[in-house]
């Protein structure tokens, strides 16, 4: 059986005071008057903690690694006390068939009630063999989880894009679960997210009990509204044209701007350069790698990461929109000055005419 | 139009008489309108421009490393001059449009359409006489010929392209009304780096246009010698009087 | 005779089903499955090698940086560049935080369960609790006020439906601890998911970010420089040297002392999960540059048949010795099922034949896994914290002997107690307190040349493709958590023209050969006691003590 809020907080031993105190607090950080903290109270302790189950799908487990290096809360917290996750391969002591009934259940007694974590995508080519589990495909289970679910979000790039595995030419069908359920999804793109972003999605959910506002890439606006380059410290170098030139030269010391060993910070929409990685100790900007772009659509096609733009298929390599262009614009030079050649010669009798053309007058009042 | 025209085809003797025999009557007409001049020129400025703050924006040049951050902002300003170019380019090109159904036959909208067997024939002269150059003479239309009105347009879809490109970008940096009614865009494309991409690749076809475009006009002034390139700038081109006149 | 199987297999990375066939309540038979691939080889084709260390970064995020480790290895050596010192040095101080890290989430997270009964926890008296875990550990929070908070923490969840810890094997036989040792387990395994958020942030300094933090071709990206605000600074070795403390602390007053106590309720199971005889380390922590094999912390070599008087050198790029086989993988050869191939001469073409999904066995299909087999002179190979500290033990490593020798004598049981399931789990245990050593090492030297200003981190003589040959190929060797990790690179026109990963758990929990030759996963179960067919934990026992990877495995 799930407990409320506040019957998991009698037995920790804190009193209706501290209750009341806790819920108010709760209140304020929702952006609520104080006065609102009676009407919060009442919906706390109604509320059990909620259910949750977290899917693995075509992943490297890196949003699970990076979800349990979250510092507010610790994720020990938010285990205990926020939500009952019911089921994760990662961390669960059942395996095997005890593990299935942990999932089963689940989605039995809180019909409508469940929130659903998806991490990895999911392949769809060859009927979707390429991620089983328990014997069944990774699509069928998708489908059979989200079915009831109150909410679902899809953790990381796999989950809301596609991620490595659907780069080209995605092998196994790699498919984001927006695409295959008929519910609206939480995207948290990134690879991975970052750990306190996740935290914070899962506690905006349960804690505050709504859903987050959304872009239309059902991507929540508190972290991916603005990009990486919009809040980065490097930014002052940016604008005053200070760039590094070459992988720790004088300039890389000094901390400038990375657009030109490809940074993909203008085109990036994520929360590293503010709420930053691992407790607030750095992004990879910080430690003068560019960003790669991790949280955006179809990244991994958007190479090569070393320069500023990427390269067209079928040009062969460091093939961008300048080299064609510079190509196209030599070419183009080249066939204005034939022709100019070609024109001298071919049309000498055109061009006498026209210089013998002395007496020329102009009609008045035309 | 016809009657303005002289068919080289059929009587290239009779218009090019033997020297001194006949001289050769000019007409003056007024072709380029004083608006379409203007939009002409404004384009022509920013467009220049724009390709050249655009490449530096793609492609920084190293300069000014002696200085600190707090100190410059030339990055910026090249920024500044591409975003106050764009917006001028834009509004400049609208007016354009609205110009084109107000305008003398000569910039109307029609002309940058082979709509007409006419117009379709001339492509296929202009094609002849300038590019396979098998021909000595071409048609000698007073407004652009077939060919040149059809490459307008397509560089009028360009202009479009890279201004919905454009200004997708720029949403993403602005919150006025235009550039965000351009946001939805970016996940259309599949996000900023491809948008970026476009626009970027883009810059190459109007360098061409450019190149190929100024090198014309000079073609036309240096093979018909009636004034071609002082029409952009006076409106007035000359046309010869038919003999028979 | 009855075939339980065990799917998903839970606490590990990735989709893993073992089927075992049990005779008598001993397992006689097993099969180990990987059910999920993404072909990630045939991904990185056609691509700038630069950016293969991302790619296959994302191979795996428990092993984060591993594989971008053997990436750019591989494609230096490809285009023949080594790193500079001081980058050589960073990537050993991530590769030894990445040791510690991973070992002990492996310990408390993923493999204690199997041995520690969380509600029997519940029945502990913390103060005795205290007192015992005060006889062998030195660590200020073991306080019978901490455990009696644990296990009040502990009872209001069991209350609550259990969560994670639902549906375990609770009360199983097979679970030995007394509930003081259960609830010390329990509540370190508490701290510990609290403390390796912190580790990480070492890699978070040189790369950026955990999981997946950034590498480079040609050395490391992050600048050193202690006259400026925006490189490593003298803040951020702080920071790094502040973290290190506190791991050295975890790691010998919490994790060593938890692994002892708890192993020294198991002695039986020194007698199962022992396997195969064949140990493969390709060695590690290169100490006077990466083509100095004989300067590296962990030796590389094989060792065969467990006889430690002879080390083999191990040669990756001989075509004769590391093949990968597919005679029971779905996968195709251009050769047939019955080829070996060596990697620079790789392929991946998926061919899934196994039974129309949803399904019950694998029992009858010739072919029942992605993972390819990979063999060395044909033979397979255990690989992992056990094989390594074999190899380097017999390549007569003295920190490694002195290390093992201590572990032994404290647990009170021979050398031969090392070839079990008990000592795969010692011997990471083991690993985990050299890479701990090493990594404080590594920190001391990189002072010592921050000090001398010898900071230069990154090497651009080869950075742009147009000085790279036409074509060139290379390959990068690392000794991951999981043992023994190759990348082998075929470069042509700048580009990725073959690119090859064999993984650790490739060796380990591949499916047998084309000449029935098991693989360690297989191998290690056949003689285990299951008692109850229901409630495997023996064969999770024995799995988890592999630590297996299956993203990795399969990638
Ligand atoms: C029509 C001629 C134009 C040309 C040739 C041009 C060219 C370029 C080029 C080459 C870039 C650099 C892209 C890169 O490498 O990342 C660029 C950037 C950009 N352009 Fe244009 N552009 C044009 C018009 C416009 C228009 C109409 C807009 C509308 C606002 C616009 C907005 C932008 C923006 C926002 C950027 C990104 C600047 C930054 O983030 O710093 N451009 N342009
Ligand atoms: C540098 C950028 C330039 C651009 C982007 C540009 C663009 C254009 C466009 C779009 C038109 C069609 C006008 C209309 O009907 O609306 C046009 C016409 C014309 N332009 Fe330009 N122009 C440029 C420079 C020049 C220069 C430097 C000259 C003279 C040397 C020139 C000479 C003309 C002439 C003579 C026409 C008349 C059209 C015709 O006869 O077909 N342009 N130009
Ligand atoms: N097997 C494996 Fe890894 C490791 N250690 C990789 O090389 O875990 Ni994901
Ligand atoms: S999004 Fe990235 S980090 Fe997360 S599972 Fe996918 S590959 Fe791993
Ligand atoms: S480093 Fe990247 S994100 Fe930061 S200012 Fe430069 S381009 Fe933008
Ligand atoms: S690579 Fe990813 S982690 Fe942030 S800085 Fe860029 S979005
Ligand atoms: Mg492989």
């Amino acid at each position: 059986m799930a407990l409320s809020i506040w019957q998991s907080m009698q037995q920790k031993g804190y009193s209706r005071r501290d209750f009341l105190q806790f819920c108010t607090a709760a209140a304020v950080m929702a952006g609520l008057d104080r006065s609102a903290g009676a009407q919060v109270a009442s919906v706390f302790e109604k509320k059990e903690k909620p259910a949750v189950v977290w899917m693995h799908f075509q992943e490297c487990t890196c949003c699970s690694e990076s979800f349990i290096r979250a510092s507010h809360p610790i994720v020990v917290d938010a285990l205990l006390d926020v939500m009952s996750l019911n089921y994760t391969e990662t961390l669960m002591a059942a395996s095997g068939f005890q593990a299935e009934k942990s999932l089963n259940d689940t989605i039995q007694n809180n019909k409508g009630k469940y929130i659903v974590l998806v991490e990895g995508a999911v392949p769809t080519g060859a009927d979707g063999v390429y991620c089983m589990i328990g014997g069944k495909t990774a699509e069928s289970i998708l489908q059979t989880v989200a079915k009831d679910a109150a909410a679902v979000v899809a953790w990381g790039s796999c989950a809301s894009n596609g991620c490595v595995q659907a780069a080209k030419p995605n092998p196994t069908g790699a498919t984001p679960i927006h695409k295959l359920i008929n519910k609206p999804v939480i995207n948290v793109p990134g690879c991975p997210p970052i750990a306190d972003v996740m935290m914070a999605v899962v506690t905006h959910l349960l804690v505050l009990g709504q859903i987050p506002a959304l872009d239309s890439l059902g991507r929540p606006k508190e972290f991916y509204g603005r990009r990486v380059h919009d809040t980065c410290y490097r930014r002052p170098n940016y604008d005053a044209g200070l760039f590094v030139e070459s992988f720790d030269d004088e300039n890389a010391r000094k901390g400038y701007c990375l657009y030109k060993m490809g940074c993909r910070g203008p085109v990036t929409y994520n929360a590293c350069s503010v709420t930053k990685w691992n407790e607030g100790t750095s992004y990879p900007i910080q430690s003068g790698h560019g960003c790669i772009g991790c949280s955006e659509e179809g990244f991994w096609d958007n190479g090569p990461f070393y320069q500023h733009l990427a390269s067209f298929p079928g040009f062969g390599i460091e093939s961008t929109a300048d080299t064609i262009g510079i190509d196209v614009g030599v070419a183009t030079l080249a066939g204005v000055a034939a022709h100019a050649v070609v024109t001298n010669i071919r049309k000498q009798k055109v061009i006498a005419e026209v210089h013998a053309e002395e007496h020329t007058q102009v009609p008045a009042g035309k | 139009m016809t009657a303005s025209r002289i068919n080289a085809r059929t009587a290239p003797a009779a218009v090019f008489p033997p020297l001194a025999e006949h001289p050769v009557e000019y007409r003056r007409v007024y072709v380029w309108e004083l608006p379409v001049r203007v939009y002409h020129w404004i384009n022509a400025v920013t467009l220049v421009l724009l390709c050249i703050s655009g490449y530096i924006i793609g492609a920084p040049i190293r300069a000014f490393y002696a200085a600190e951050a707090y100190q410059q902002y030339w990055f910026g300003w090249v920024r500044f001059i591409h975003f106050v170019c764009a917006f001028v380019y834009v509004f400049n090109f609208a007016a354009r449009i609205y110009w084109g159904f107000n305008s003398n036959k000569y910039a109307r909208w029609n002309a940058f359409f082979p709509l007409t067997r006419a117009q379709r024939q001339e492509m296929v002269d202009v094609f002849k006489a300038d590019v396979l150059q098998t021909k000595l003479h071409g048609p000698i239309s007073t407004g652009h010929n077939a060919v040149a009105g059809f490459v307008y347009f397509f560089t009028f879809l360009a202009f479009v392209a890279q201004t919905i490109t454009g200004f997708a970008l720029y949403s993403s940096m602005s919150n006025s009304w235009l550039p965000r009614m351009f946001t939805w865009i970016v996940p259309l494309m599949g996000g900023e780096a491809s948008v970026r991409s476009w626009h970027h690749l883009l810059l190459w076809f109007f360098v061409s246009f450019i190149i190929i475009h100024i090198y014309l006009a000079f073609y036309h002034d240096y093979i018909e010698g009636r004034g071609t390139i002082s029409s952009i700038v006076g409106g007035w081109k000359f046309e010869r009087e038919k003999q028979d006149d | 005779m009855a075939r339980i199987v065990v799917d998903p297999v839970t606490r590990i990375e990735g989709h893993l089903r073992i089927e075992a066939v049990v005779e008598n309540g001993i397992i006689t038979d097993a099969f180990s499955a990987g059910t999920m691939v993404r072909g990630l080889e045939k991904i990185l084709i056609g691509r700038d090698p630069r950016d293969a260390w991302a790619i296959t970064e994302r191979v795996c995020g428990v092993c984060t940086t591993v594989h971008a480790l053997a990436s750019v290895r591989a494609v230096e050596d490809a285009i023949g560049i080594s790193v500079p010192p001081t980058a050589e040095l960073i990537r050993n101080i991530m590769m030894s935080t990445l040791y510690v890290h991973d070992h002990v989430v492996h310990f408390y997270h993923l493999h204690a369960l199997d041995w520690v009964d969380i509600v029997n926890a519940l029945k502990a008296d913390p103060k005795k609790a205290a007192e015992l875990a005060g006889s062998f550990s030195k660590w200020d929070k073991n306080t019978p006020a901490y455990f009696a908070a644990v296990q009040e923490k502990i009872k209001a969840f069991a209350a609550s439906g259990l969560g994670i810890f639902a549906n375990g094997y609770w009360g199983h036989p097979a679970y030995k601890l007394p509930p003081e040792v259960n609830l010390i387990a329990v509540a370190h395994y508490l701290d510990a998911l609290e403390w390796q958020k912190d580790i990480v942030k070492i890699h978070a300094v040189f790369g950026g970010k955990n999981p997946h933090p950034n590498y480079l071709v040609g050395g490391v990206p992050c600048s050193i420089d202690v006259d400026e605000v925006a490189a490593i600074n003298s803040e951020r070795l702080n920071l790094v040297a502040s973290l290190i403390s506190q791991a050295d602390e975890f790691i010998n007053q919490v994790y060593i002392p938890d692994v002892l106590a708890v192993a020294s309720f198991y002695k039986d199971w020194a007698k199962w999960g022992g396997g195969l005889k064949n140990y493969l380390s390709y060695g590690e922590y290169p100490t006077r540059g990466y083509s100095q094999v004989d300067s590296f912390k962990f030796a590389r070599g094989v060792i065969l048949n467990r006889d430690f008087s002879k080390v083999h050198p191990v040669n990756p790029r001989d075509s004769q010795e590391i093949k990968e086989y597919i005679a029971h993988s779905w996968y195709d050869y251009e050769g047939g099922d019955a080829a070996g191939l060596h990697p620079w001469a790789g392929e991946t073409k998926l061919n899934y034949s196994g039974p129309k999904p949803p399904f019950e066995s694998l029992a009858g299909y010739e072919k029942y896994s992605f993972l390819k087999t990979p063999r060395w002179k044909d033979q397979p190979m255990e690989t992992g914290p056990l094989a390594r500290l074999l190899v380097s033990y017999a390549a007569g490593h003295a920190d490694v002997k002195e290390s093992v020798g201590a572990v032994l004598g404290k647990l009170n049981v021979p050398l031969e107690a090392v070839f079990s399931t008990l000592g795969r789990t010692a011997a990471r245990a083991i690993d985990a307190e050299l890479a701990m050593g090493w990594l404080k090492e590594f920190f001391a030297e990189l002072m010592g040349r921050v000090k001398t200003r010898e900071t230069s981190t990154f090497n651009g003589e080869k950075w742009e493709p147009k000085t790279w040959p036409t074509e060139c190929e290379g390959v990068g060797l690392v000794e991951a958590p999981r043992g023994s990790l190759a990348h082998w690179i075929k470069i042509k026109n700048g580009k990725i023209d073959n690119y090859q990963l064999v993984v650790p758990t490739t060796w380990n929990g591949s499916p047998r050969d084309a000449k029935q030759q098991r693989s360690s996963f297989e191998e290690s179960l056949i003689g285990t006691p299951v008692a109850k067919l229901d409630e495997p934990v023996e064969i999770l026992r024995t799995i988890h003590s592999f630590d297996p990877c299956l993203a990795c495995s399969v990638h």
